[in-house]
């Protein structure tokens, strides 16, 4: 496939890696002990929601993303780098809106002292990385705006 | 006039390019917007807190993992040694390759749970090998494409996941058994259908002068291979694990398979086949992050509410309501994935499913066969886009063959349409 040259999927891949070792884990032990671990679902929650953001950070700087090519890669040179252009920008735009929101809702956690419903940790720990991750996908998006520009 | 907004914003930048996902969020956040002028944040606080709980559920997560089972599977080097068992099953002559390619399709469609990986599986083995018999590419690449949709049906399917995690009172397991007996019948459909173009067009003539692969010896080095279905489905159905559960057991499985037995998957590839997972799944699942927002903004504009009374009211009666829901999933599913088709259709469409008392899974598995037919229809089909690049073909040249392929599905979904025990029987006698 492709280089692995982005941060974003190496973090990814342990993620993943994570993911499938705490819930085999869960399985082993709910077999020789008749108990679940509970708090492995809320974890494991978190732990999809990070992995989906940074691999989809990745495929959005690969420009991979699931998308209508008909229109946007016919026509001239022009029109499509116009188009991946618009589209670069709109990834953008809907990722800054996001980590502002973001914020917002980690900050309201925070401030309210919410606790999670499985474990009992800070709510903000985990929706913090909801800004965080929104804005390595806003600047990912940037950089394409910026391939894309119009040359002189 | 909200509502149209909304849609307006979505269609126009869904087709000039912009991601689907960022199309459907980008829509819903200005109708939102735009709905709650005089509230703190006009009202948007919504779409970060719908986007966060959408991706930290639970249920969810048999997604990536199912995912990362097909990305596996894929290089195990199980679909080989399946197809050289399934020859030396049914022996050699003109369109039995066809038929190979679709059986196998179907076996892996019981291990990994998305269309375009099992394409890449099957595709990878078929191809070539239908080529040497005198199969043209193009009819080659539309077997495939076909026969790799019947995986979203027969479970497991990321299909199904999704419409679960969407649907009230459609379970993941009642969905997968309800999958099964339409998936089965989808893939006989297409067998007729590939052999009786094979016949009557003379394809694959030099077919019968090739070597049949002795049988134990073919079945015992395929029986790892088809021992996983078996580990996946058995061990789901005896209450051993959930989903996701079976999904993470399947990948250790395919590891072990892979790395020990086959010995066709090094510690080096490890990473980049985790890594391709994540990204496939990081596609699929920002669609459904960034859709959830959109769902939000459907239900809370009151645009649903109105529309089904419409469609109720509308005199076309439930059959007629039905044609139309199929209609246009059809033409929909040429255009867009099945996911997204999920994601948007679903907000809407539900409650009209209530209104009419139509049974969800049911209704969940005619529109999974609406999806997997739209998944070989050109000019917007995953899986014959996957297996047209394996073949070196153009998807226009498979148009003539594909087609009779789409008919022969197509002939499967209203078997299950106006028999719907064909879906619900399983479930049921299961007692999901």
């Amino acid at each position: 496939m492709s280089a692995p040259r982005l941060f974003e999927d190496r973090i990814a891949v342990l993620a993943m890696a994570a993911l499938c070792f705490i819930t085999l884990a869960n399985v082993l032990i709910r077999y020789f002990t008749d108990e679940s671990i509970a708090w492995t679902e809320e974890i494991s929650g978190v732990l999809m929601f990070v992995m989906t953001l940074l691999a989809a950070s990745s495929a959005f700087a690969r420009e991979r993303h699931i998308r209508i090519e008909t229109i946007a890669e016919g026509g001239s040179d022009e029109r499509r780098r116009r188009l991946a252009r618009f589209a670069a920008i709109g990834v953008m735009v809907m990722f800054l809106i996001l980590a502002v929101l973001g914020m917002r809702m980690a900050w309201d956690e925070f401030r309210y002292e919410e606790s999670s419903p499985g474990i009992g940790l800070p709510k903000w720990w985990y929706s913090i990385w909801l800004p965080v991750l929104a804005l390595v996908i806003a600047a990912r998006a940037a950089v394409l705006v910026r391939r894309h520009a119009p040359q002189r | 006039m909200i509502a149209i907004a909304l849609f307006a914003v979505f269609i126009v930048l869904m087709l000039a390019g912009v991601p689907i996902g960022v199309s459907l969020g980008l829509g819903a956040l200005i109708a939102i917007a735009a709905a709650n002028l005089d509230v703190q944040f006009f009202g948007l606080l919504a779409a970060p807190q719908n986007f966060y709980a959408s991706l930290t559920k639970y249920p969810l997560l048999a997604l990536p993992m199912f995912v990362l089972v097909g990305s596996i599977f894929d290089r195990s080097g199980v679909a080989e040694r399946m197809v050289r068992f399934a020859i030396a099953l049914v022996g050699r002559g003109s369109g039995m390759l066809p038929l190979v390619a679709i059986l196998v399709a179907m076996v892996l469609g019981g291990i990994s749970g998305s269309g375009p990986a099992n394409a890449a599986a099957v595709g990878g083995v078929m191809i070539a090998a239908m080529a040497r018999a005198g199969y043209p590419p193009a009819f080659s690449a539309s077997v495939v494409g076909a026969a790799a949709a019947t995986d979203i049906l027969i479970p497991p399917s990321i299909a199904f996941i999704v419409y679960s995690v969407l649907v009230p009172g459609a379970s993941v397991p009642a969905l997968f058994a309800a999958g099964m007996i339409p998936g089965v019948l989808a893939g006989l459909a297409l067998m007729v259908a590939a052999v009786w173009l094979s016949r009557a067009r003379g394809l694959g003539k030099t077919e019968a002068n090739e070597p049949r692969p002795p049988f134990w010896a073919s079945l015992r080095e395929a029986s790892w291979g088809l021992a996983a279905p078996v580990l996946i489905l058995g061990g789901m159905r005896a209450g051993w694990f959930t989903p996701t559960e079976a999904a993470v057991v399947a990948v250790f499985y395919g590891l072990f398979v892979g790395m020990v037995i086959h010995r066709s998957i090094g510690w080096r590839d490890l990473y980049g086949i985790f890594q391709e997972a994540a990204e496939l799944s990081a596609v699929i699942l920002m669609v459904v992050a960034l859709a959830s927002i959109f769902a939000y903004s459907v239900n809370t504009l009151g645009i649903v509410d109105p529309l089904t009374k419409a469609v109720v009211a509308s005199g076309m009666g439930e059959y007629g309501v039905l044609a139309a829901l199929i209609l246009i999933l059809i033409v929909v599913g040429m255009f867009l994935d099945g996911v997204s088709i999920f994601l948007i259709f679903i907000p809407l469409v539900l409650p009209i499913v209530q209104a009419f008392k139509w049974d969800p899974v049911w209704f969940g598995v005619v529109m999974t066969l609406l999806v997997a037919v739209g998944q070989f229809t050109p000019p917007m089909a995953v899986n014959l886009m996957v297996s047209c690049r394996i073949a070196h073909v153009r998807m226009e040249e498979t148009v003539p063959w594909v087609l009779w392929l789409v008919v022969a599905m197509l002939l499967a979904t209203i078997a299950v349409i106006a028999w719907p025990e064909l879906a619900l029987w399983l479930p049921r006698s299961l007692g999901y």
